[in-house]
């Protein structure tokens, strides 16, 4: 099944990268948050990967991370510092949380590979400004990339990376249709390993895969109930473990569910939104795109506009419930859950409320989505 | 031991009347026709003076510090925001805003909570815009803008102001006047902008002035007094009469500084802070006095109501200078505005924590520091990014460095034993002596 | 001269009756409710241990949580400075102390004169001190004292996250429910802590020589979990760790 070479890939991600560098002789920079412009970077052939946690403890942040910001952070960090990403070229961000900005300049300061970039992403994405103010900060990042690679690009490098991405989020809103199905052909595990394989590989070679799950999902029986429809909303989550425990309830207790949408920077956030071509200036389409995508929190406002965004997620995939996940710590995510939980319930949509942390303790976790689950099927029986 | 002379500030009682009467107009603003408003202390609050003089605005840190103060009254505001969802961990200063306007609660004199009439505001940390939207929200629908200032760090830490970060930050303030006006009804008067613009710019330049003093030893002034004076800075930067006062406040400093008049008489070491303390227990900087050791300031306090320019050359830190002349035309004022605001030191951390490594360093050489303290602040995100990275730098550049974690408002999160323990054995690592039982 | 160091701690009260240099006599006692009556009883003990009476002791110093406790004390010492005093009479080559009692994990890292230069806490969580340990014994039904040899049976690792004694205890709790051998169990505990007082650790920076104080020192488990997450095949034990700071205190009464 192509299905499960997106996790060998999620699960084999530096090998992967060292023989991609390897066969293809070209330059890595790892990215640490999704507002990064990788069409730029493959204009220049150059692969953005991002850089994601190990969901392992560890020792080695303590002295560069105040307690209080997120476990995501360190995790992230960590993989630096213990050095498992010692064959990247360069590194990048594009502003968003400042926690996530922490793990960025520590790695920097510490382990830097000779190359980084930091691009001021406006915060203010609903201000007609932002959209000029992006282009100039892309104009910076190219001059830059012209150091790393000793490179010039034209406008087709940048419809080409425009194509690539573009392509990429296409068979990812393909997949996605087939969750809405009553008893999808692809678990939110599976999707969860999809998109994050596409963040450690070479799009023009994950794009082929995509492509024949989506052939294979045609005809596709699991042999499981879906149980409950959820839809997962909240902070970076790539907590397999816990998606994975999550579906597999139904197979030891009495409710089982499946995840069929979420809306996490791992997942939706990152690859919903499109970049328009054809415009004549592929540079402000592609500013374009990141500032109109559907936003982290600390971006979004001052109109709330997640809101609509994940209602519609919620109806499109017919979801019987939420489930609200935070990392610890994770600022912007808490000035709005209240909001969203309020939001959700208001529109028929009950939540429950979860803070990860890099590992995840299943065994308590279990028995509270299950409780979860149970009070979806009390309401279903009041209709 | 006094080994300097030492004696009361004499701008004292006019500093508390000017902060009681900025506290009343606020609360009185609709009485007499006008408006009220609420936003950062970082907020480009001079480009709301333009809508007129009967315009009043209440910041929301320094409101969220006074609540601080008050620990029972705190205690009920952050319960308030916690029974509503709102996360523990999150900024103490907005919980403390946001329960203030769950409960209808006014912690300065009493009273229901006072409703604004729009919320106008800056954007830096995560928190700054959905601090505003949420108690918009909360208030039942309160109009909002909000600057973008996260356009890039200053130079030296950039090899230029690049002329497109400071439009983009310009021509947020440009709408935001067509905003102001859509949203209060009001006309526009650029001369009062005009003015108001060279008000920011003049306050921020003199308080800097006034830190400057304190690299004298003695110490003039000793940061628990610093606190009560730079107030005004994050109160409103562009208010005239506040701009008057730092330059009475900077000539009595600087006669203090020549007749060498301590804060602390007993000064024989001297450290720095950073971030803001935890409000309820400004104690500790007396326990540290016993000891003989003065707070001669920090970053944060320089910084927070001062505007200064990092000298990569001598490595030194020097308030920025006040432009050749005054703003004549709106673009120009909103362009001045910017590029000022966009140098605020306590902005520049938020792109990497060795700038800011680099401006507390220049501050200890220059201002004649023997140590660091750090209050790792749990309820300030914006405020301690980075600040484990500044220890490693400060202790790399040769300085001796002590941490202690808290609240600057949320007293739950601060352990008052275990922090004067710490701060002993710092201070006698320092080379000082226990006061005597 | 004869010095005494009296540490009041959160469980136990120890003694150190000094002279010339030299331990003569200790003893600790718990503490219990009364902290003023364990301080009488602690030294009443150490001064029949040495041989030698009240009178004939010179300066008393008192330390630990409950040091104001200590009436009699001529001063009374920092709990940190305390610590790294002890484990420099005992490993004067040390530069960094960790020190892990029932309630508190601290470590510090000193100068050429056992002075501390820059020091770690963890406060406010069991999660990195003895009582977790203890608790977790009461979960997986054994004595406290058979925790650290159980760990060292096991050879497997399952990650804990002991950021919070309460929720690793249902981990804890999950990890039995799922059959896994108690061994097991013990070890992911003492690993956990390990790497939550290393993390402490690698704040103030890991030097060559470490020394460890404090009762859970006595814990097999933990201090093999400390060499694993520190990289060291030697971590310097006195005999009777938990009189650490107590040693400490008397030396500087001493000085």
């Amino acid at each position: 099944m192509a299905v499960e070479k997106f996790k060998e890939w999620y699960e084999n991600r530096h090998a992967y990268q060292r023989d991609w560098k390897k066969r293809t002789g070209g330059k890595i920079v790892g990215f640490f948050c999704t507002y990064e412009p990788e069409e730029i970077f493959y204009a220049f052939d150059v692969l953005p990967v991002r850089i994601l946690g190990s969901h392992e403890t560890q020792d080695v942040t303590e002295p560069h991370l105040f307690a209080m910001f997120c476990p995501f952070c360190r995790d992230v960090l960590a993989q630096g510092l213990k050095g498992k990403y010692d064959y990247l070229d360069g590194i990048s961000i594009g502003q968003s949380c400042i926690h996530l900005r922490q793990a960025y300049t520590s790695w920097e300061i510490h382990k830097n590979p000779g190359w980084s970039h930091y691009i001021p992403m406006p915060n203010h994405v609903q201000s007609p400004r932002a959209v000029p103010f992006l282009r100039g900060e892309y104009e910076l990042l190219i001059k830059k990339l012209e150091t790393l690679t000793g490179k010039k690009i034209t406008d087709s490098d940048l419809n080409r990376g425009i194509d690539i991405m573009n392509k990429t989020r296409r068979a990812m809103k393909d997949i996605y249709e087939f969750r809405k199905q009553d008893n999808p052909p692809i678990t939110g595990l599976e999707c969860m390993y999809m998109t994050c394989s596409q963040f450690f590989t070479d799009a023009r070679e994950w794009l082929p895969v995509a492509e024949e799950v989506k052939e294979e999902l045609k005809t596709r029986k699991l042999d499981r109930e879906p149980g409950k429809r959820l839809l997962l909303v909240g902070s970076e989550n790539d907590d397999l473990d816990f998606i994975r425990m999550v579906e597999t309830l139904g197979e030891r207790e009495s409710v089982g569910a499946t995840v069929v949408i979420e809306e996490h920077c791992t997942t939706t956030r990152y690859f919903w939104d499109e970049v328009e071509e054809g415009t004549g200036d592929p540079l402000k389409a592609i500013a374009d795109r990141y500032v109109s995508r559907t936003p982290c929190p600390c971006k979004d406002w001052p109109r709330r506009s997640r809101l609509q965004r994940i209602l519609k997620f919620a109806k499109d995939f017919k979801a019987d419930g939420a489930i609200v996940i935070q990392q610890k710590f994770c600022d912007p995510h808490e000035t709005d859950i209240p909001f969203i939980r309020r939001f959700l319930e208001e529109n028929g949509i009950p939540t429950y409320f979860l803070e990860f942390d890099v590992t995840t303790a299943v065994g308590p976790f279990a028995i509270r989505v299950e409780a979860f689950l149970e009070t979806l099927d009390t309401e279903d029986d009041l209709f | 031991m006094a080994k300097y002379p030492s004696e009361p500030l004499k701008c004292w009682p006019k500093a508390k009347e000017l902060r009681n009467k900025f506290y009343q107009n606020f609360a009185e603003a609709k009485d007499k026709g006008g408006l009220r408003w609420m936003g950062s202390a970082w907020s480009p609050d001079a480009v709301v003076r333009g809508l007129g003089e009967d315009v009043h605005c209440i910041t929301g840190e320094p409101y969220g510090a006074s609540c601080a103060f008050d620990k029972p009254l705190s205690a009920k505001f952050l319960a308030a925001a916690e029974n509503y969802g709102f996360a523990r961990d999150l900024c103490a200063y907005m919980r403390n805003y946001w329960g203030s306007i769950l409960c209808n609660e006014y912690a300065l004199g009493g009273g229901k909570f006072p409703k604004a009439d729009f919320a106008w505001s800056q954007h830096i940390c995560c928190s700054h815009a959905k601090w505003y939207q949420n108690a918009c929200e909360l208030e039942g629908g309160v109009p909002l803008y909000c600057v973008d200032v996260g356009a890039g760090a200053y130079p030296p830490f950039e090899p230029e102001m690049y002329p497109h970060r400071v439009k983009y930050v310009a021509d947020q303030m440009l709408d935001g006047i067509d905003w102001l006006q859509k949203v209060t009804g009001r006309k526009y008067n650029d001369e009062l902008f005009f003015e108001a613009v060279w008000n920011d710019m003049r306050s921020t330049n003199k308080w800097a002035e006034i830190c400057m003093l304190n690299r004298n030893i003695p110490a003039p002034l000793d940061e628990k007094s610093i606190y009560s004076l730079y107030v005004f800075g994050v109160l409103e930067q562009s208010n005239k009469e506040f701009a008057d006062f730092y330059d009475e406040l900077y000539d009595e400093v600087k006669d203090r500084a020549d007749r060498g008049i301590a804060a602390v008489p007993n000064e024989s070491k001297r450290v720095m802070s950073d971030t803001q303390p935890p409000w309820g227990f400004l104690k500790i900087y007396r326990y540290m006095e016993q000891w003989g050791a003065v707070s001669i300031g920090s970053l944060y306090t320089f910084g927070l109501a001062g505007t200064w320019l990092y000298d990569e050359k001598n490595h030194d830190l020097r308030p920025r200078p006040l432009p050749a002349k005054k703003p004549a035309t709106r673009e120009e004022a909103c362009t001045m505005l910017a590029d000022w605001h966009l140098s605020k030191p306590e902005y520049q951390h938020f792109y990497h924590p060795e700038y800011k490594t680099k401006m507390m360093d220049a501050i200890a050489k220059n201002w004649h520091v023997d140590g660091v303290i750090l209050h790792y602040n749990r309820g300030c995100e914006g405020l301690t990014v980075g600040i484990a990275e500044n220890r490693l730098g400060l202790l790399k550049r040769g300085n001796k460095v002590m941490t202690y974690e808290g609240n600057m408002g949320d007293e739950r999160e601060f352990d008052e034993s275990a922090t004067i323990n710490r701060l002993s054995i710092f201070l006698e690592s320092l080379g000082l002596e226990k006061p005597k039982r | 001269m004869i010095s005494a160091g009296i540490d009041c701690g959160a469980k136990n009260t120890k003694t150190v009756i000094m002279k010339d240099g030299n331990i003569i006599g200790k003893s600790s006692v718990p503490t219990g409710f009364d902290q003023e009556k364990a301080v009488d009883d602690s030294l009443e003990n150490a001064l029949k241990a040495a041989g030698v009476s009240r009178k004939d002791v010179k300066k008393i110093f008192g330390t630990g949580s409950g040091k104001n406790s200590v009436k009699m004390a001529d001063d009374t010492v920092n709990d940190i400075k305390a610590m790294a005093k002890g484990a420099f009479y005992f490993y004067p080559k040390a530069r960094t102390v960790a020190d892990v009692g029932a309630e508190e994990g601290r470590a510090a890292k000193m100068d050429e004169k056992g002075n501390p230069v820059d020091f770690a806490i963890n406060e406010k969580c069991a999660a990195g001190a003895g009582a977790f340990i203890e608790a977790m014994a009461r979960a997986l039904e054994t004595s406290l004292e058979e925790m650290g040899p159980l760990a060292l049976k096991s050879d497997k690792t399952i990650p804990m996250n002991a950021q919070c004694a309460i929720f690793a205890e249902s981990e804890v709790v999950g990890l039995i429910h799922a059959k896994t051998e108690k061994q097991d169990i013990s070890k992911s505990i003492h690993d956990s802590m390990a790497s939550r007082i290393v993390s402490m650790i690698r704040r103030i920076g890991v030097n060559e020589d470490v020394v460890m104080l404090g009762g859970v020192g006595r814990n097999p488990g933990f201090v093999k979990a400390m060499q694993r997450e520190l990289n060291l095949n030697t971590i310097y034990i006195p005999d009777d760790p938990e009189f650490g700071s107590c040693v400490g205190a008397a030396v500087l009464a001493n000085e």
